[in-house]
């Protein structure tokens, strides 16, 4: 058994593949572009004014906390710069700039750089920055107040909010095909499912991010609002508008399948995102909050080193 | 790439961007229209979304403006014609009688008479009334139909 060689390594020098953090990042951003770009067309200059001021806040934050605890700066890395984007199109265009310079600074320094930088964080930043801002200025992440003075040429009222509040009745305006085209209320980045689907697919092909999370994430949304649809068809929304609508999309493929805080096993992978896809389910069906794609990941990401406990076998045995 | 290429593009990021964000925000600041679209009504039972764009236009109710904005009956050369309802019908303090801003027309004897429906009643009046009309009001006890609770 011993002389079964099953993995062989060569001595020093190593051939570096060429990926790195960068490349991951910016290239995440760049699958991000087709949705981003459709928020700023869609809400003007104010969209513009939220998703730079958020990037440039996010490294701006890295910088000065590396600066304070006598770290290399590590802004090169491009991370600060993509939670700087998804923290942008989470938001609402017309976000205040001080929301926006709190936001990324919660998540840049309480949310990573506290624990240690990129890596070493148990919750994904970008989360814990939105989390704690909606909390705090729940006002600001009404969609149906925030976004009054907007006349988009579609049903402006808050999706989520629309069927919480009035049941199925309250959506009888929103087709799938507007949803996945982007005729919806939300954040930024969030509502152009075709563009955050096609940004997904692109990750998920180029290795970036894995798909067991994104897919059981999408599954266990789908199945459980399909449950909660069959059993009271006028309360409840079908799947596929729990799979357009609200953070859904951006959480499958930008937001839940952040490496740090999410499981690297296949079990753990389906039973993370699946978790995850119930509880989203959950709370914008039972519970008080419009949407929970929020709460919901940063719950599984709470759970995730629990997750990876279950893990292969190792080969052979100590004696 | 190397690290101080990278450094290089997070730099010019944060120069570029941070122009780009400040200025979007200092020169196209999020417009309110002359007309309102929608409104938002914070109430202590819940907030109420108001379409007004629905309520007035013509591909929508259609409703003339006075059927709502009731004062100033004639409004006189330079005055204002649509008062927005909240200017008159406030939550007036206690032994408040009118609320400040109608001593921007009226002199305080011309009012000693007159009594300001508050708030609360000013609207759930004008709002069911007109509703019950045309057989699309809320029913008894159904406040969530305006109010999200």
């Amino acid at each position: 058994m011993l002389n079964h060689k099953k993995l062989i390594v060569s001595h020093a020098p190593f051939w570096h593949d060429g990926s790195s953090i960068t490349d991951r990042s910016y290239h995440t951003m760049l699958a991000a572009m087709p949705a981003v770009l459709f928020g700023i067309f869609t809400y003007g200059m104010p969209a513009l004014g939220v998703v730079s001021l958020s990037i440039s806040f996010a490294i701006i934050w890295e910088f000065l906390i590396n600066k304070i605890t006598k770290r290399t700066i590590s802004i090169g890395d491009g991370n600060a710069a993509l939670i700087g984007l998804l923290f942008g199109m989470l938001l609402p265009a017309t976000s205040p700039w001080w929301l926006v310079i709190t936001g990324t600074f919660v998540a840049v320094v309480i949310g990573k750089h506290i624990y240690g930088g990129i890596g070493g964080n148990p919750f994904n930043p970008v989360l814990i920055g939105f989390a704690i801002l909606m909390v705090a200025w729940k006002d600001y992440f009404d969609f149906n107040e925030v976004l009054v003075n907007y006349d988009l040429g579609f049903a402006m009222v808050y999706p989520l909010a629309a069927v919480k509040h009035l049941g199925t009745s309250g959506i009888e305006a929103f087709s799938t095909t507007d949803l996945l085209l982007g005729q919806q209320s939300g954040g930024i980045g969030s509502t152009f499912g075709l563009g955050l689907i096609i940004g997904g697919i692109y990750l998920i092909l180029r290795g970036f991010i894995r798909w067991e999370i994104s897919v059981s994430f999408l599954a266990g949304i789908g199945l459980t609002a399909l449950m909660f649809n069959m059993s009271d068809p006028s309360h409840y929304a079908s799947p596929v508008f729990h799979l357009l609508t609200g953070y859904t999309l951006i959480g499958a493929f930008f937001l839940a399948a952040e490496d740090s805080s999410s499981p690297v096993n296949f079990i753990p992978m389906l039973i993370y995102g699946a978790g995850a896809g119930v509880m989203t389910v959950l709370i914008r069906n039972l519970g008080s909050y419009v949407d929970g794609v929020v709460f919901a990941i940063l719950l599984m990401n709470l759970i995730n080193p629990i997750c990876d406990k279950i893990r292969p076998k190792a080969l052979g045995k100590v004696v | 790439m190397t690290p101080k290429r990278e450094m290089q593009i997070a730099y010019i990021l944060i120069v570029v961007l941070l122009f780009v964000g400040v200025i979007s925000y200092a020169a196209f600041p999020a417009k309110t229209p002359d007309e309102p679209i929608r409104l938002m009504y914070k109430t202590v039972a819940g907030k109420v979304l108001f379409d007004h764009k629905t309520h007035s236009a013509d591909s929508g109710y259609g409703l003339a403006c006075a059927e709502c904005h009731h004062h100033p009956e004639e409004p006189e050369e330079g005055q204002t014609a649509n008062v927005s309802c909240g200017d008159c019908h406030q939550t007036l303090e206690k032994d408040q009688k009118w609320p400040e801003s109608c001593l921007d027309c009226h002199e305080a004897e011309d009012l000693e008479e007159s009594e300001m429906t508050k708030k609360s009643d000013a609207f759930h009046s004008q709002c069911e009334s007109c509703h019950q009309e045309v057989e699309a009001g809320p029913e008894e006890e159904r406040c969530n139909w305006c109010h999200v609770m």
